[in-house]
């Protein structure tokens, strides 16, 4: 019998992600993966000022604020073929690294942490040895018992109460959940300690962009912050400083608790390394610009192709020619008017929704191309695609990983492995050990720079009559942003953002060829119909973020998740 | 960190989600309030309103709702009303909303005392910066019961002598052609 589930937790009026699988004999046979709302912020861009888009590209979403302020100034700085000077790079990238540390705490402790921790069995766990536990992973501080029986305390409340609160909705007592009750606790004990850290994370954004969430030292050509050494207002050693201290307990609580309790996860969980591997080609763009002509990049980009027998193809390293020719969007299964794949600067977003039919039109996202093919784009891409070029903090932290998983599951896994749902969440966790190095790096570059008597942070824009096209790129959290703009004479023609979820919640695009999301979801094992946590499991791994778009509170509460026989 | 935050919660790009922002900044063009007084545009954060409202005493936050009321209509919510909102499942950084921010701070022992939610019934969520006419001529109604609710809490505001534009830099007409 062949099962059709909808995981649609829509009533809002903005529209999100939305799942239909069919299982058959309880594995996942065919899958699509839709979001429900238009995606068309890019013709409010139209018409205006280019020095002002990124003021509006900023607010396409609202999680997300400060990765589309940036791709969108570098789209206009590229079309303009401006360099900006090294001073304006360090700033942006302390905040870039800022906000991808914050967001990937707050997916693996607030948005997936709960699809792995089972809160209803905390109240079992042992203290003496939870404790003991966690000071086997880590030098943390706060492993204490004390800690732990704090956690377990806040669970105990929680679950006498009869109303699980934020706690409604998890899988408990699910089949697919079995951690012991002090693994349980451990992990539990950080997801109510990470709120601080990631917390710290804005803040390091909010000194250095002036305000959040939505920063304001931007400008076209470079930052507005204001460089004096020996000013309290202005960016100078006192601010600094403060920073430093900030970024340091913001890495600390990184490198100590995030990474070794995904180490943790996953080795307890490793029968997940071998479901959801996704797409065959990967994709991720370079990052972190170590100077004013953005020659050399610490953070590594490329496209990396597994031929069919999983054994690695060409790896291939660009700063952003070829991408700049090779990405395309379809919209043969999406809501949009057209026929033929379009390149961005070419892109089109005219409407045209037809309800869902999954062998039709079923999704506002395109699919987005990489040489006519859809690719896989996020940490995990950017992993695999720096450990194959022998990026060294990368592999560092990678054989760390690897090794600490293995023993903990008691066989080896290995880099193939890392492509899965738990490889997925391993590989954000070595991304984010990565970022915690190069922020301190970036920051003593800055500090380094400011000392030599540097103080310039913008070069100004001049924009010619004709017509000029540029893209900015950004190796975002979830993986390869990039606007695309045509301006004509200093206003806005066309615009097109091609977003991290585009590529990874592509629908099958015109030869059937699905995009990562569904193809990961193939083959995974459902083991209640009515609680498809595996499911949930292999999307959460991407950290999908689809709205980009409005909320507003809805009193009468939300229907959530249908499951109906075929 | 100031004790109180008055906070518009709303995407500006999508027609009358922007009330929020739009009532913040006519609030900050309109009043002077004292040292203890935060207003701010918030756009959509998701969870991550946590951060702003951590610490906080009291929190006035101004949104666009859903309901069946007439377009422009504005009502309020407290604590109780906000909690009992359903939880969604975890799809992705914007799932969680108001509700669910609410009540993972009460289980870290963290919600503020008192919270007001004004809310305006929308009549557009079309993309576009400006509002619909029946939310527009409800932004007054909104300001109205902010003052309010600040009395009630014993803040001081006063009106500006001169007031001021709000900084509405999204409803800017385009450059002439």
């Amino acid at each position: 019998m062949t099962q059709h589930i909808k995981i649609d937790p829509i009533t809002r009026i903005e529209g999100h992600l939305r799942v239909d699988v069919e299982v058959d004999n309880g594995r996942v046979s065919d899958a699509w993966v839709s979001s429900t709302m238009w995606r068309g912020m890019e013709k409010i861009l139209q018409e205006r000022d280019a020095r002002e888009a990124w003021l509006f590209a900023q607010r396409i979403c609202g999680v997300c604020t400060t990765v589309h302020a940036i791709a969108s100034v570098r789209a206009v700085e590229d079309a303009l073929k401006l360099q900006i000077p090294a001073n304006a790079e360090y700033i942006r990238n302390l905040i870039l690294i800022h906000h991808a540390l914050h967001d990937h705490i707050v997916h693996f402790y607030q948005l997936s942490a709960l699809d792995w921790v089972d809160v209803l069995q905390i109240s079992r766990a042992d203290l003496n040895k939870a404790s003991a536990l966690a000071e086997k992973f880590s030098s943390w501080t706060r492993n204490s018992r004390e800690e732990m029986k704090a956690a377990k305390d806040k669970a105990a409340r929680i679950v006498d109460s009869g109303n699980l609160g934020i706690l409604t909705n998890g899988y408990w007592g699910h089949k697919a959940m079995h951690l012991r009750p002090e693994e349980n606790l451990l992990i539990f004990s950080h997801y109510l300690q990470a709120l601080e850290f990631q917390r710290k994370a804005s803040q390091v954004v909010a000194v250095l962009g002036g305000k959040m969430p939505h920063i304001q030292n931007l400008t076209v050509g470079g930052v507005a912050n204001a460089i004096n050494l020996d000013s309290e207002a202005a960016l100078g050693m006192a601010r600094l400083e403060s920073i430093k201290l900030l970024m340091g307990e913001v890495s600390n609580f990184v490198q100590s608790v995030y990474f070794p309790d995904s180490c943790a996860l996953a080795g307890y969980y490793s029968e997940w390394f071998g479901s959801g591997k996704g797409s065959d080609l990967y994709l991720a763009v370079p990052d972190l610009p170590r100077d004013a002509q953005a020659s050399r990049f610490d953070l590594p980009g490329g496209f990396l192709r597994y031929s069919a027998d999983n054994s690695v193809g060409q790896c291939v390293k660009f700063m952003d020619g070829r991408f700049r020719e090779l990405v395309t969007e379809d919209v043969t299964h999406a809501y949009y008017r057209g026929d033929k794949a379009l390149h961005p600067w070419k892109g089109e977003t005219v409407p045209e929704f037809t309800d869902w039919h999954s062998d039709q039109k079923y999704t506002w996202v395109k699919a987005a191309w990489y040489e006519g093919q859809p690719a896989e784009v996020g940490p995990l891409a950017q992993v695999l695609i720096g450990y194959m070029q022998g990026h060294a903090l990368t592999r560092k932290w990678t054989d760390v990983a690897l090794d600490q998983v293995s023993s903990i599951a008691g066989h080896r896994i290995g880099l193939e492995q890392l492509r899965s749902t738990m490889g997925r969440h391993l590989a954000r966790a070595i991304r984010a050990a990565v970022l915690a190095d190069l922020a301190q790096e970036h920051w003593q570059l800055l500090a380094d720079n400011i000392s030599k008597g540097d103080n310039s942070v913008h070069n100004p824009p001049s924009f010619p009559d004709g017509e000029i096209e540029g893209v900015g790129t950004h190796e975002a959290p979830r993986g390869a942003l990039s606007h695309w703009v045509v301006i004509k004479s200093g206003k806005i023609k066309n615009y097109q953002a091609v977003v991290p979820s585009t590529w990874n919640a592509s629908p099958r695009d015109k030869n059937g060829a699905r995009g990562p999301y569904e193809a990961a979801l193939l083959g995974t094992e459902i083991a209640d119909a009515e609680k498809p946590l595996e499911a949930l499991r292999t999307i959460h791994s991407f950290d999908p973020c689809m709205a980009c778009a409005c909320h507003a509170f809805d009193p009468s509460g939300r229907k959530i998740g249908t499951a109906r026989d075929l | 960190m100031k004790r109180i935050l008055i906070a518009g919660i709303g995407n500006v790009l999508l027609r009358d989600d922007g009330f929020g922002p739009c009532v913040v900044r006519m609030l900050a063009a309109r009043y002077r309030f004292g040292s203890d007084v935060e207003v701010a545009d918030l756009g959509t954060p998701g969870l991550d309103l946590i951060d702003y409202l951590i610490g906080r005493d009291s929190v006035i936050l101004i949104d666009s709702v859903k309901s069946g009321q007439r377009p422009g209509t504005i009502l309020s919510y407290r604590m109780a009303e906000i909690l009992r909102g359903q939880v969604a499942p975890r799809m992705g950084p914007h799932a969680p909303a108001l509700t669910e921010t609410l009540l993972m701070m009460e289980l870290l022992g963290s919600a503020p005392a008192d919270i007001l939610l004004v809310g305006v019934v929308g009549e557009s969520y079309e993309l576009g910066c400006s509002l619909s006419e029946p939310v527009r001529m409800s932004v007054d109604s909104a300001l109205d019961a902010i003052v309010c609710e600040l009395a009630r809490l014993g803040v001081r505001c006063a009106l500006k002598q001169s007031c001021m534009e709000p900084e509405n830099w999204w409803t800017k007409p385009l450059p002439v052609q």
